[in-house]
């Protein structure tokens, strides 16, 4: 938790300290995640400016270097390494820089064998509580912002928005996109850190590059960064024009680069996974936040500032909710039949555990949204506050089950082909 | 693919350049003037906005450190919220003058980091140098800043945030040894890089 705060607070309070001057990495042999077919004889990386003082591990699956001393020539350094056998390796380095950081990094290669992602490094942890609990605020953040703009955009459309309500939708979408950016930010750090194992002062000079660029889960990071960008730069010109008209590109963009954790995680790199899996997951995690979301647009801005409109808009989203509950049930029943090869997996397995908590907290709040819809009420404010809170609560799990390694599947006899980190790392499963 | 990180600079260096410029010309044909075209008052937020927009892509595909990267996404906010407050203010949306802490705030932070950030003496490496160099100036020009929000007449206050900016561009085309600005610039500042 301490990590956190002192990652939050960095966020919050660094800025542009340009650490421009530092030596960067240009190439390096092995490559990032090479698969080679003969021992390497040493292992060289190249900087952009002369390192001193520079320090080259390389790392099997038990933990044992067979790398000798590393020598620094200007801006090459080279370690020679003692004959290997076939298997993945971990090359963890450091150096130190001519302006006093030292530099580190971490990537992996395999010999005769695929190299697993650097997330899966040796001595890289996996999933911890903070990255949980950073992981739900994250879902909470991307359903208040999807939520927002869908409710405004779908539910609303038509009617005669007052000012406040207006101004309260657009304040919600605004605070749902800078959570998502600055808790993704720190979601991709604190993963970083688990990676590097380097200690808080060196993390912050650790080269982050093979895994922004050499993962599915950096490269979804960027991806969704940058579109996040766009969206909130949409919400503040929605805002600052008064045009309702430019929270349609930031809805389409939201929901566009939604898509980047469903291309990232489970549904797309675990063994049976496929486009359809893919799909499900990215329909299964939109539909969660238009109606999570809509429930706190609800809550927070249709019942406190527009009270006139609250009995045509409540009915206007049950209608919406029903469809988007259609569509979470029928996604997530789907991914449910892939991800769990046998039906008594729900109770034996730890993931199959979770999911059965997800699915009963799922079916109170449908539950409670039927009662809404079959049977309204003139005060349902605080039934429907209840109903949201419900809802959070199925964030939450969504978040450990995310963090979940789920049970494998049964291995097809003919195949062979299999990462030599399978297994070896426990539940690191976030993500390839 | 991604362009060395000189280019970079020197580009977001073309950038600062043209808003301490585009503050400078209002300082110098005065408000009640530069306000007569009435899309010249958006002109500098605008563009400030602008380059925080574009900021992002240089704090997702530099990510060879922490540091790098957590330093420019903060950066990125901090020209958005300046440019944003301030646009805000010139489109009259936002009345309270309280928001035009937004820009000494988000330049006074940035500084403070800099220093901060570097644990090196002045001349222990060219990075070192600019680091101080950049973090002083911008301290300066976040009470230059303070200062015009309480006294938002001043034309001495106006005229120094803008050539502050100015410095600054100066600065960011000044990061490398490679630099069209002073070259390396001692050696007491460490060997040249490249």
């Amino acid at each position: 938790m301490k990590r956190l705060v002192a990652l939050l607070l960095f966020v919050a309070l660094a800025a542009p300290a340009a650490a421009t001057a530092h030596a960067t990495l240009k190439s390096e042999f092995p490559g990032f995640q090479q698969e080679l077919q003969t021992s390497p004889k040493f292992v060289q990386l190249h900087f952009d400016q002369v390192v001193q003082l520079p320090v080259i591990d390389v790392i099997d699956i038990h933990g044992v270097n067979h790398a000798l001393k590393a020598v620094a020539n200007g801006t090459n350094v080279r370690a020679r390494v003692r004959p290997l056998p076939a298997g993945a390796y971990t090359i963890r380095w450091h150096a130190l820089s001519s302006d006093g950081h030292v530099v580190s990094g971490v990537w992996t290669f395999g010999l005769r064998v695929k190299a697993p992602p650097p997330t899966e490094a040796y001595g890289a942890s996996g999933p911890t509580g903070t990255e949980n609990l950073v992981r739900w605020v994250y879902f909470v953040a991307l359903a208040t912002m999807i939520g927002a703009l869908g409710f405004r955009l779908l539910v609303l459309r038509g009617l005669e928005v007052p000012p406040a309500l207006e101004k309260r939708m657009l304040l919600l979408a605004f605070i749902g996109v800078l959570g998502v950016l600055e808790v993704g930010i720190a979601a991709f750090l604190l993963r970083c850190e688990d990676v590097l194992q380097l200690p808080f002062g060196k993390f912050f000079y650790g080269d982050l590059s093979p895994i922004s660029g050499g993962t599915r889960y950096g490269k979804a990071f960027i991806a969704m960064t940058l579109g996040f960008a766009l969206v909130s730069a949409f919400v503040y010109l929605a805002w600052l024009l008064e045009r309702t008209l430019l929270l349609a590109p930031a809805l389409v963009l939201s929901l566009a680069f939604t898509g980047g954790l469903s291309l990232s995680g489970h549904d797309a790199t675990d063994p049976g996974s496929s486009w359809k899996s893919e799909l499900a997951d990215w329909v299964h995690i939109s539909a969660v936040s238009l109606w999570i979301g809509g429930l706190v647009a609800l809550v927070v801005a249709v019942f406190p500032a527009a009270p006139g409109l609250r009995r045509e808009v409540l009915a206007r989203f049950s209608r919406f909710a029903t469809v988007l509950v259609a569509l979470v049930l029928a996604a997530g029943t789907y991914l449910a039949i892939v991800r769990l090869p046998a039906f008594h997996d729900l109770w034996r397995n730890g993931y199959g555990q979770v999911l059965l908590v997800k699915i009963c907290l799922v079916a109170v709040a449908v539950a409670w949204g039927g009662v809404h819809k079959f049977f309204p009420r003139a005060r349902v404010f605080r039934s429907i506050a209840g109903e949201m809170a419900v809802g959070l609560a199925v964030l939450l799990v969504a978040a450990i089950l995310t963090d979940s390694k789920p049970p494998p599947q049964p291995v097809p006899s003919s195949s062979t082909s299999r990462s030599a980190y399978a297994g070896a790392v426990g539940a690191s499963s976030w993500r390839k | 693919m991604e362009p060395p990180s000189e280019m970079v600079h020197w580009f977001f260096g073309t950038g600062v350049l043209m808003l301490g410029l585009l503050m400078l010309a209002e300082v110098i044909v005065g408000r009640e003037v530069w306000a007569q075209r009435h899309w010249r008052i958006y002109l500098w937020p605008g563009l400030a906005f602008g380059l925080g927009v574009l900021m992002w892509p240089v704090m997702t595909f530099f990510t060879n450190s922490a540091i790098h990267m957590v330093a420019h996404g903060a950066w990125a906010q901090a020209l958005m919220a300046m440019g944003g407050a301030e646009l805000g203010l010139a489109k009259g949306k936002l009345k309270s003058r309280w928001w035009k802490l937004a820009t000494p705030v988000g330049i006074g932070v940035s500084g403070a980091a800099f220093l901060i950030h570097e644990q090196n003496g002045w001349y222990f490496a060219r990075s070192a140098f600019l680091h101080h160099l950049v973090g002083w100036t911008l301290i300066g020009a976040s009470v230059v800043a303070l200062t015009l929000v309480f006294r938002p007449r001043s034309l001495a206050m106006q005229t120094a945030f803008a050539l502050a900016v100015i410095a600054l561009s100066v600065m960011l085309f000044s990061d490398r040894d490679l630099a069209p600005v002073f070259g390396h610039l001692s050696p007491l500042a460490g060997a040249p890089h490249r």
